[in-house]
C-alpha cells in the first residue's frame, strides 16, 4: 500500500478488524457460546472461529463500532473483553493497551500520516506485512490462551469495555451505547491480590503499537 | 511446420528408399520366438516394406510421382486402403502399415477424421484420397493444400493464387457426410459406367473424385488483370507480353458490353452539360432504332425517382479513361484509378464525392424511394389502422376453441395493374413494371400475362426478355400507386374487422366479431347453422370489399380466408387471381398437406433442402415427423414452427406489430473514393442521413454498426454495373456507445474511427452503411431523454456564419459548371468528429498517404489568398471570406508554425492548448529557421508585444469556461487548425489514451481545453509561474536539482494521467483545486501531511543498547556464564529490574519483561549445579527482578 495513503483511520479499522476477529476468538476459547455454532474461518493466514449466530455477531460489531468511534477520538486508554461467570463476576479480562496510539486530533483522522525516523527517512505507517505477521502471532497466543487460564467457566457471558484517558470525554451523549461505571479508586488493595496478569503480545507495527494480555481473577474463595 | 514433420519422415523415407528385397531368405522370414511380439512386429513390417519394393520394382512403367513421400491411411477411404497403397507404392512413394509416430509419414491420406483426431492432426498434413487419384491422373503431384481434410475452420479467410494473381476465396466448409458418398471415386465411377455404358476403365486413376479449385476462383467476371502492391507491378512488368493479349481480350469483351449497354438520360434534378446531351441523344436514337417498340414514348425508360445511373459507354467514352494506355491502367493504385475516373465531371458528380450526392441518392434512388414510400405509407396505414380497429379490440375477446375468421387481403399484381390502368391496350399483354428496358433493370412487378411466359418479380430484365421478347416495359406510377393504395384501404377499414397492414397492397383482416354477429354465437358453442352461416358472412365480406376495389381503383383483389394468418395466406394462394377462396376448418389438413413445405410461409430454400435430408417434401410429411426431430434439424424456433404449420396452427394474432430493431442508411452505389478526408466527409453525411431516420423513428440507439464493402482482390476495379459494388468483401464492425444516442457528431466521431480502424484504403471502398441497433424510443415531453443526463451548455454564437459558409463552399464545389474541381476540393477538409483513436494509416503503396490528414479540419482558409481567385468568388462569399481572413491571418501564421512545432515534438504538444501559444522559449528554432523571414518576424515579434500573448488567446478564445466547452460539441470549423483539433491532443498522445476512448469520455472530457483554462487562468492571475505549472519550461526544469527535477516530472505525469482517466464533469471547478495542487507539488508534498511526533525512545539495557529480546536473553545469559560461580552483582541486578520496569512501564511490552524474567528462570534451572550460595544469591537476585516486574505492572494498574 502506499504510504501516502495511510490515514488514522485506516489504523484505528486495522485495530478494529483485529479487535473483532479477537472478540470472536475469546468467546470460542472461553466458552461462552457453544463451539458447535462457530465456523472456521481464515483471517491473517491464521485458521480462526468465527460464531455464526448473527445476533452474536451483529453485537459484536456494533460493539466493535463503538469502541471504533471512541478511538477515532483518541479517548481510550484500554479495551476491554470482560468474561463473566455464572454469577456474572468477572474472572477474566482480556486487555487490550490502545494508549500508544499516535495522538490524532478527531479533525485529522483522514489525514495521511507520516514518520520519519531519526535520519529524516519516512517509515511506513501501516507497514500491512508486518501487521499481518504480528496480528498472526497475538492470534495464537490469543488462541492458546487456554493453556494458562483456567478452565473456562461455564455459562458464563462477556461484554466489551472501555477504559478512558484521564482526559478523556466520557461518552455520554445521546445516543449513548456506552454504560458508565465507577472507577476503582484504590488500584493497588482492590485488585492486587485478586489477579493475575498473563501477557499475550505486545503489537508494534509501524505506528500500531498496543499491547494485549490476559488478567485472570483470583479464586475469590 | 517444416522440421518437426521432415526431420523423421527423412529417415523413413531414406530407409523405404534404401530398402531391396531380393529373396526371401532375411532373417526377417525366420520364426519368432514366444513372447517375441516387438520382433515379430518388426519383422512383420519389413516384410510390408518388401512387398513394397517388390510392386515398386515391378511398375517401372509408371511416373515415380510420389518419389520422396511417405504415406499412411487413416480410416475407410475411397479407393480402398489396399487399392491407393497400390497406387502410391507404384508411383514411387512409401507406405507405412502401422504409424508410430505423426511424424513417421510425409501425408496421411484420410477421407475424414474424428474430432479429436482433427484437433490432433491439425498440424499435420492430413488429405483426401483425391489427391493421390488426380495425381496421378495430372501425372504430377499436385499440391496437397487443395486437399486438406483438416483446414482453419469456416472463418478463416483463404488467399487464392490463380493466374498469379491474388483472389479472394471462401473458405468453403466441405465436411459434410455426404461428400464422400456423392462426390466419392465409387460414385463417380458408377456415374461414368452409366454414361459411357462401358466397363470400368483398367486405370482407376482416370476418373476425377473432386473438383479441382481452379475451377472454383474463376468466377470473376472479367479477367482483368489485377494487380494491387508495388512488388506484383514489378512482376506485372517482367510478364507484360503476357498481359497485352488479356487487355485486347477486355477491350474486345467490353465492346460487346457496349452494344448491350445504353445510355440513359441522367436525372433531371441535374442538367448534364450540352456535350452530355448530344451523347445521350445520339445513344438514344441509336437505341430507339433497336428497339421493335411502337409506342416508345409510352415507355420512357427512366421517370423522375430513378437513381442516376450512367451505363458503362459513359466510363468507356470517359476521354480521361480512353487517354490512359491500358497497361497504366492496370498498374495504378485504386485511388489513382478512382482519381482518374472521378477526373471526369459527369461521372464525379453521381459518386460520394459530390457534396450532394447523399441527397441525390436518397431523392433519386429507386429502391430507396420504393422501401420508403412503402414504409411511410405502410405506417400512415397502420397508424389508421391501429386507430380504427382500437375500439374493436376491446370487444373482442378470444375465448378459447373460439372459431376464427382471418382475411388476407392481396392486390393482384399491384404495381403491374395500377400502371396497366394508364395503357388499357396492354391489358392482356404480358406487362412488367420496371425502371426501364435495360438489361439490367429489375422487374418490380407482373401481370398475370407475362406470368404465363415464367417471368418473375425480381427478375432481371434481361431474362424476362428472353422468356418473352414481345413484354411491354410500364414506367413506375408512385402517385397513382398511393392512391390505389389509399382507395384499398379504404375499402378494407370499411369492413369494420381488425386490420394489420402488411405492406401498402396487401393486409390481415380480422372480422371473426363480425361474422359471430351474423351467427349469433360467441365464437365457441356450435349452433344449428351457425358455423355455415358465419362462413357464409365472411365470403360476403370478402366479396364485398373486393367489389368496392374494383370499382374505386378498377383493379382486382384477392382474399383469403382462414382460421388464422397461415391458413388466410394459404387459402389466398388459392384465390389469386382475382377470386377468394375459404379455408374451411374441415378441409385445412388435407389443403396443407398436399402443399410443397416450400409454399409455406417463411420455408425457403434453406430451410426446405435441410427438411429434404430428413425426407420431407409435402406439408403432410412434417406431420410424420416428431417435433424433437424437426427441432433438432431446424432449431428451435423454426422447428417448433413448422411442426405447427403443418397441422394448420398459427398463433399470430392480427394486429400485432412487429417492434423495430434496428435503423440504417448505407450506400452501395456511386461510392468512389480518393483520399480519406472524402471518406471522413461521406461518412459524416451517412451519419447525418442515420441521424435524420433516428429522429424520424423517435427513437436512439446503443449500438452502432459499420458495414464496409471493399471490393474482393480478384474483382475489377470497374464493375459490370457502374459505379456499383461489384463484387465485394464485407467487413463489419460494431460498437456498444453506452448511452443511447441520436446525434450526429457522436455518431459520426464512432463511425471514422471504425473506419480508420479497419484500414481499408479509400479506393477500395465500394460501399458503406452504418446501422443503429438496440433501440430506445425518445420519450415524449423530454428535451435529451438519453439514458444518462448531460449537461446544458450554451451554443456558441460564433458558428452560424460559418455554416453558412460552408454551405455556400459546399455548393460552389458541387456546382457542375466549374472545371477547376481541384480547387475547392483541396480546401475541403474533415469537419468535425475527430476518431478518438489514433489511427495510422500504413498503406505505403496508395499515393494518398503524404495528403492523409487525420487532424485536419474541414476548412483551412489559405493564409495568402490568391486576389484573383477572391475576384472571381461571388460578392457574398468574398466578404465573409475577406472579413475572415482579416480576423484570422495573424493567429493563422502561427498556427502553422505552432502546430508545425508539435509536429516535431509530439511528447511536449501533449501538454499544449489547442489555440495558445507556447512559450518563446519552446520554439524550435531550426523550424524557425527555415520559415520565411517576415513569418518569423512576426512569430518573434508576437512574443515581444507584451499583451501579444494574450490577445492572440483572447482572440481566439470565447472569455468563460463555459463557452469553451461548447466547442467540442459544435462545429467550428475555423478554429480548428490543422493539428490543432479538440482531439488533437488526444489523438495524437500517448497510448493510454486510446483504451479510454469510449463515447462518453470522449464527450465530456475536453482535456486539452481544461489545460487551457488553467494556462489562462494563470496568466490573468497574479502568479505567473503558476500558469506554467502544467507546461514546465525546460529550463525551469534544468534549473532544478535532478530529484526534484524528477518528482516535477512525474507530478505532471500523474496528472497527466488522472486527467485522461475518468469522465470530469466539472473542469472548471477543478481547475482551481488543481491549482493549488500544483502549489503544493512544487514546494513538496508535506504540506499535507499530519507529521507525527517522533517516539519516546524506547528503554534499553546496558551500554549496548539492547532492546530486542534476542539481545536481552544473549546479554543475561552471558551475565549469567560469567558469574555462575560467584553470584551476581547488585549492581548489575537493578539495572536489569529497573530495564524491565521500564520496558513493562514505558514500552508497554509486559510480555517482553515476562519473557526475560522466565529465561533467567531457566538458566538457573539448567545450570542449577554450582554451590549453594551462589544459587541462593542468584535466586535472591531472580526474586528481586520479579518483584520489580510486578511493581511495574501494579504501577500500570494489573
Amino acid at each position: 500500500m502506499p504510504d501516502d495513503a495511510a490515514t488514522f483511520r485506516m489504523l484505528i479499522s486495522q485495530f478494529t478488524d483485529f479487535l473483532t476477529v479477537a472478540i470472536h476468538t475469546v468467546l470460542y476459547e472461553r466458552n461462552i457460546y457453544p463451539q458447535t455454532s462457530f465456523l472456521s474461518a481464515r483471517k491473517y493466514n491464521f485458521a480462526v472461529r468465527q460464531s455464526r449466530h448473527p445476533k452474536v455477531c451483529e453485537w459484536i460489531n456494533d460493539a466493535v463500532a463503538a469502541v471504533e468511534t471512541e478511538l477515532l477520538k483518541g479517548n481510550v486508554e484500554r479495551v476491554a473483553v470482560v468474561v463473566y461467570n455464572k454469577g456474572l463476576k468477572p474472572t477474566e479480562r482480556f486487555l487490550f493497551d490502545v494508549s500508544r496510539f499516535p495522538p490524532v486530533s478527531f479533525t485529522d483522522v483522514d489525514t495521511p500520516l507520516e514518520r520519519k525516523d531519526s535520519g529524516g527517512k519516512i517509515v511506513p505507517i501501516l507497514p500491512l506485512i508486518d501487521i499481518e505477521e504480528q496480528f498472526r502471532a497475538t492470534m495464537s497466543k490469543l488462541a492458546n490462551c487456554g493453556t494458562v487460564l483456567k478452565p473456562a467457566p461455564v455459562g458464563g457471558t462477556f461484554t466489551v469495555a472501555i477504559e478512558l484517558k484521564g482526559d478523556g470525554q466520557a461518552p455520554i451523549s445521546h445516543p449513548q451505547p456506552w454504560m458508565p461505571v465507577e472507577p476503582i479508586l484504590d488500584k493497588d488493595t482492590a485488585n492486587m491480590s485478586q489477579k493475575r496478569a498473563h501477557p499475550i503480545r505486545a503489537v508494534a507495527a509501524g505506528d500500531l503499537i498496543f499491547e494485549s494480555w490476559i488478567e485472570e481473577a483470583r479464586e475469590a474463595d | 511446420m517444416g522440421s518437426r514433420l521432415e526431420q523423421k519422415s527423412t529417415l523413413v523415407r531414406k530407409r523405404i528408399e534404401g530398402h531391396t528385397f531380393d529373396a526371401e531368405d532375411g532373417d526377417e522370414y525366420e520364426g519368432s520366438k514366444f513372447g517375441g511380439f516387438s520382433e515379430y512386429f518388426r519383422r512383420k513390417k519389413i516384410k510390408l516394406q518388401n512387398l513394397d519394393a517388390q510392386v515398386r520394382a515391378q511398375s517401372t512403367d509408371k511416373p515415380k510421382i510420389f518419389k520422396g513421400l511417405v504415406c499412411h491411411i487413416n480410416g475407410y477411404t475411397q479407393p480402398s486402403l489396399n487399392d491407393l497403397h497400390t497406387l502410391i507404392v507404384q508411383y514411387g512413394g512409401g507406405f507405412i502399415q502401422y504409424l508410430d509416430g505423426k511424424t513417421m509419414v510425409t501425408h496421411i491420406i484420410a477421407s475424414n477424421l474424428t474430432p479429436k483426431k482433427k484437433e490432433e492432426f491439425k498440424r499435420y498434413r492430413i488429405v483426401k484420397p483425391a489427391w493421390v487419384v488426380d495425381s496421378i491422373d495430372v501425372g504430377k503431384l499436385l499440391p496437397w493444400e487443395n486437399y486438406r481434410v483438416v483446414d482453419e475452420g469456416a472463418n478463416q479467410k483463404v488467399l487464392g493464387f490463380a493466374n498469379g494473381t491474388m483472389t479472394s476465396q471462401v473458405n468453403r466448409n466441405t465436411h459434410r457426410y455426404k461428400e464422400q458418398s456423392d462426390a466419392s471415386w465409387y460414385t463417380g465411377q458408377l456415374k461414368a459406367q452409366d454414361a459411357e455404358k462401358s466397363s470400368v476403365s483398367s486405370r482407376p486413376a482416370s476418373f476425377a473424385q473432386t473438383v479441382t479449385p481452379d475451377e472454383e476462383i474463376d468466377e470473376d467476371e472479367y479477367p482483368m488483370p489485377e494487380i494491387t502492391s508495388s512488388v506484383e507491378r514489378a512482376l506485372a512488368e517482367d510478364d507484360l507480353d503476357d498481359d497485352e493479349p488479356m487487355l485486347e481480350a477486355v477491350e474486345a469483351s467490353a465492346n460487346l458490353l457496349e452494344v448491350r449497354t445504353e445510355l440513359e438520360t441522367p436525372p433531371p434534378s441535374s442538367p448534364p452539360p450540352a456535350q452530355h446531351i448530344q451523347d445521350t441523344e445520339d445513344v438514344m436514337a441509336q437505341q430507339n432504332t433497336e428497339m421493335t417498340l411502337p409506342e416508345t414514348s409510352a415507355f420512357r425508360p427512366r421517370e423522375g425517382s430513378q437513381e442516376p445511373d450512367y451505363s458503362m459507354a459513359v466510363v468507356r467514352d470517359s476521354e480521361a479513361l480512353r487517354a490512359v494506355s491500358p497497361s497504366r491502367l492496370a498498374s495504378m493504385t485504386a485511388e489513382e484509378h478512382n482519381a482518374l475516373l472521378l477526373s471526369d465531371p459527369k461521372i464525379r458528380k453521381s459518386t460520394v464525392v459530390n457534396p450532394e450526392f447523399l441527397d441525390q441518392y436518397y431523392r433519386e434512388s429507386r429502391l430507396h424511394h420504393l422501401s420508403t414510400w412503402k414504409a411511410d405509407l405502410k405506417a400512415q396505414l397502420q397508424a389508421v389502422a391501429a386507430e380504427k380497429s382500437s375500439s374493436q379490440k376491446q370487444k373482442l375477446k378470444k375465448l378459447p376453441g373460439q372459431r376464427r375468421y382471418i382475411m388476407h387481403v392481396d392486390f393482384d399484381s399491384f404495381f403491374a395493374a395500377v400502371s396497366l390502368k394508364n395503357y388499357p391496350q396492354h391489358k392482356d399483354k404480358p406487362c412488367v413494371v420496371a425502371h426501364g428496358n435495360g438489361s439490367g433493370s429489375e422487374i418490380a412487378s407482373c401481370n398475370y400475362a407475362a406470368r404465363e411466359f415464367g417471368v418473375k418479380n425480381g427478375m432481371w430484365m434481361k431474362r424476362a426478355q428472353e422468356l418473352c421478347p414481345e413484354i411491354k416495359i410500364l414506367p413506375y406510377d408512385f402517385p397513382a400507386y398511393e392512391a390505389a393504395s389509399r382507395k384499398f384501404y379504404e375499402a378494407i377499414l370499411a369492413t369494420e374487422g381488425v386490420v394489420q397492414s402488411v405492406s401498402i397492397d396487401e393486409a390481415l383482416v380480422d372480422i371473426s366479431a363480425l361474422c359471430f354477429a351474423e351467427s349469433g354465437t360467441d365464437g365457441v358453442q356450435r349452433h344449428e347453422g351457425g358455423v355455415f352461416r358465419e362462413q357464409r358472412k365472411a365470403d360476403e365480406i370478402a366479396q364485398n370489399m373486393r367489389d368496392e376495389v374494383l370499382a374505386k381503383t378498377g383493379c382486382n383483389v384477392s382474399v383469403g380466408i382462414g382460421g388464422n394468418i397461415l391458413q388466410a395466406k394459404l387459402a389466398l394462394r388459392k384465390a389469386k387471381p382475382a377470386g377468394q377462396h375459404q379455408l374451411r376448418p374441415e378441409e385445412v389438413l388435407d389443403f396443407i398437406g398436399i402443399l410443397e413445405v416450400e409454399k409455406l410461409p417463411g420455408v425457403a430454400w434453406s430451410t426446405s433442402s435441410k427438411l429434404e435430408e430428413i425426407g420431407v417434401k409435402l406439408v403432410k410429411d412434417i406431420r410424420e415427423q416428431t417435433k424433437e426431430r424437426l427441432i433438432n434439424t431446424l432449431g428451435p424456433k423454426t422447428g417448433e414452427k413448422l411442426w405447427e404449420y403443418s397441422r394448420g396452427i398459427d398463433r399470430v394474432e392480427v394486429g400485432e406489430q412487429v417492434v423495430r430493431k434496428s435503423v440504417s442508411a448505407e450506400v452501395n452505389w456511386g461510392v468512389r473514393f480518393e483520399n480519406h478526408e472524402q471518406v471522413d466527409e461521406f461518412l459524416q453525411g451517412l451519419c447525418g442521413e442515420l441521424t435524420k431516420r433516428l429522429l424520424k423513428e423517435g427513437v436512439k440507439g446503443r449500438q452502432l454498426n459499420l458495414k464496409v464493402m471493399r471490393r474482393a482482390a480478384d474483382a475489377p476495379r470497374d464493375p459490370p454495373k457502374h459505379l456499383g459494388h461489384g463484387k465485394c468483401d464485407t467487413h463489419n464492425k460494431g460498437i456498444q456507445l453506452g448511452v443511447a444516442t441520436n446525434d450526429t457528431a457522436v455518431i459520426t466521431k464512432e463511425v471514422i474511427t471504425m473506419m480508420r480502424s479497419l484500414n481499408i484504403s479509400p479506393g477500395e471502398l465500394r460501399g458503406i452503411g452504418v446501422q443503429m441497433q438496440k433501440l430506445d424510443p425518445i420519450r415524449a415531453g423530454m428535451q435529451d431523454p438519453g439514458s444518462q443526463r448531460r449537461l446544458q451548455f450554451k451554443t456558441g454564437q460564433a458558428i452560424k456564419p460559418l455554416h453558412e459558409r460552408q454551405i455556400s463552399e459546399a455548393k460552389s464545389a458541387g456546382d457542375p459548371i466549374q472545371d477547376d474541381i481541384k480547387t475547392p476540393e483541396k480546401q475541403r477538409r474533415v469537419d468535425f468528429g475527430k476518431p478518438s483513436l489514433p489511427v495510422q494509416v500504413v498503406d505505403p503503396g496508395t499515393p494518398t498517404k503524404r495528403m492523409l490528414n487525420t487532424l485536419g479540419t474541414q476548412f483551412v482558409l489559405p493564409t495568402q489568398v490568391d486576389p484573383a481567385v477572391l475576384a472571381e468568388l461571388p460578392e457574398d462569399i468574398r466578404a465573409k471570406l475577406a472579413r475572415h481572413l482579416t480576423s484570422n491571418e495573424l493567429e493563422k501564421g502561427f498556427e502553422n508554425v505552432r502546430s508545425e512545432e508539435e509536429d516535431t515534438r509530439p511528447a511536449r504538444s501533449l501538454g499544449f492548448v489547442a489555440t495558445a501559444l507556447p512559450n518563446q522559449s519552446q520554439l524550435d528554432p531550426s523550424i524557425l529557421d527555415s520559415l520565411p523571414e517576415d513569418v518569423r518576424n512576426e512569430v518573434l515579434g508576437f512574443y515581444k508585444s507584451p499583451g501579444g500573448r494574450k490577445r492572440g488567446e483572447q482572440a481566439l478564445l470565447p472569455q468563460s469556461p463555459r463557452k469553451n466547452r461548447t466547442l467540442q460539441t459544435t462545429k467550428q470549423p475555423v478554429k480548428r487548425k490543422r493539428g490543432g483539433g479538440l482531439f488533437a491532443g488526444r489523438a495524437r498522445s500517448n497510448l493510454h489514451n486510446s483504451d479510454i476512448s469510449t463515447l462518453t469520455q470522449a464527450n465530456f472530457v475536453a482535456r486539452p481545453m481544461s489545460k487551457h483554462l488553467h494556462d489562462d487562468a494563470g496568466t490573468t492571475t497574479e502568479d505567473n509561474t503558476e500558469g506554467e505549472a502544467d507546461e514546465v519550461d525546460p529550463e525551469f526544469l534544468a534549473a532544478l536539482p535532478e530529484d526534484m527535477r524528477q518528482e516535477v516530472l512525474a507530478q505532471q505525469r500523474n496528472a497527466r494521467l488522472a486527467r485522461t482517466g475518468g469522465i470530469d464533469l466539472s473542469l472548471h471547478q477543478r481547475s482551481k483545486a488543481k491549482q493549488k495542487k500544483k502549489l503544493f507539488d512544487e514546494e513538496g508534498p508535506l504540506d499535507r501531511l499530519l507529521q507525527l511526533p517522533p517516539r519516546p525512545d524506547k528503554p534499553t539495557f546496558t551500554t549496548g543498547k539492547l532492546s530486542e529480546l534476542a539481545d536481552l536473553r544473549g546479554a543475561v545469559k552471558a551475565w549469567y556464564e560469567e558469574f555462575s560461580d560467584e553470584g551476581p552483582y547488585d549492581e548489575d541486578v537493578k539495572a536489569l529490574s529497573r530495564y524491565l520496569h521500564d520496558v513493562v512501564v514505558d514500552e508497554r511490552d509486559i510480555s517482553k519483561a515476562v519473557a526475560v524474567v522466565k529465561y533467567m528462570v531457566c538458566l538457573l534451572d539448567e545450570h542449577g549445579q554450582t554451590t549453594q550460595t551462589v544459587q541462593k544469591a542468584w535466586e535472591t537476585a531472580l526474586d528481586h527482578i520479579k518483584e520489580d516486574v510486578q511493581t511495574a505492572c501494579h504501577e500500570r494498574g494489573m
